[in-house]
């Protein structure tokens, strides 16, 4: 991924509901999870609490500050086994 | 001075297909024994199945695993690991379906090997219920044509 950029990925039901897989951002100082859902309209301020977010692949807080090139996905309540 | 514990032997496979989980048993058994000459005396095992019925009780069509890339091979690993060195195992197999699954298909295989039946069985039943809660998979049910995503684990 090009620097300067986020990689937003939605996954089973967020990735339904919003009709979209995965979309990139120009990233800009200051930018959160938070501040990606809101600017993508993914629906009220800030997501539900059972949504979590991961960034690169790790589970992160909501309001963790991203850097150029990072991954961010929102992660609807996890079911596996 | 601080040390690093050492890497217990974690192997993880995320399967596109379906497996058979006494084959998959063995040939992990295999491999621990020509990476180790030293036999572990004890082995747990879990095996997980799709159930025939829905978590509303209708009657199951197929059961489709979504799951993240590169993420949910990565926390599986983390969760092993920790859990290997927390309860003192000597190694840890998961095996997890994803994609699209019938009723009565094998969709899980934990398997813990250890010097004591405590810590294999623990360790165990702990890397099983700490991946339902925290490796990203999400479950959707088909009925007649129609797929719900599950928002909750079944209780244990």
């Amino acid at each position: 991924m090009a620097t300067g950029q986020l990689r937003v990925r939605l996954f089973a039901g967020l990735r339904e509901e919003a009709g979209w897989h995965e979309r990139t951002l120009i990233h800009q100082t200051g930018m959160t999870a938070a501040t990606v859902w809101t600017l993508l309209n993914l629906g009220g301020t800030a997501p539900p609490a059972t949504v979590r977010v991961a960034i690169n692949h790790e589970f992160a807080a909501l309001h963790t500050p991203l850097a150029n090139g990072d991954e961010v996905a929102f992660l609807p309540p996890i079911s596996g086994g | 001075m601080s040390s690093t514990p050492l890497a217990i032997p974690v192997d993880v496979e995320l399967l596109a297909t379906p497996f058979d989980p006494l084959q998959s048993l063995a040939a992990w058994q295999t491999r621990l024994r020509i990476e180790s000459p030293c036999i572990a005396a004890a082995e747990a095992h879990f095996i997980g199945r799709v159930r025939p019925v829905t978590s509303d009780g209708a009657p199951l069509e197929a059961l489709e695993l979504e799951h993240y890339p590169g993420m949910t091979e990565r926390r599986i690993a983390a969760i092993s690991q920790a859990l290997a060195l927390q309860h003192g195992v000597a190694a840890v197999f998961v095996g997890h379906r994803v994609g699209r699954l019938k009723p009565g298909e094998p969709i899980v295989v934990v398997a813990v090997a250890a010097d004591r039946r405590g810590p294999a069985l623990r360790c165990c039943q702990e890397v099983l219920e700490t991946l339902k809660h925290e490796a990203p998979f999400w479950k959707r049910e088909w009925v007649n044509g129609c797929g719900h995503w599950v928002a909750a684990n079944t209780p244990l």
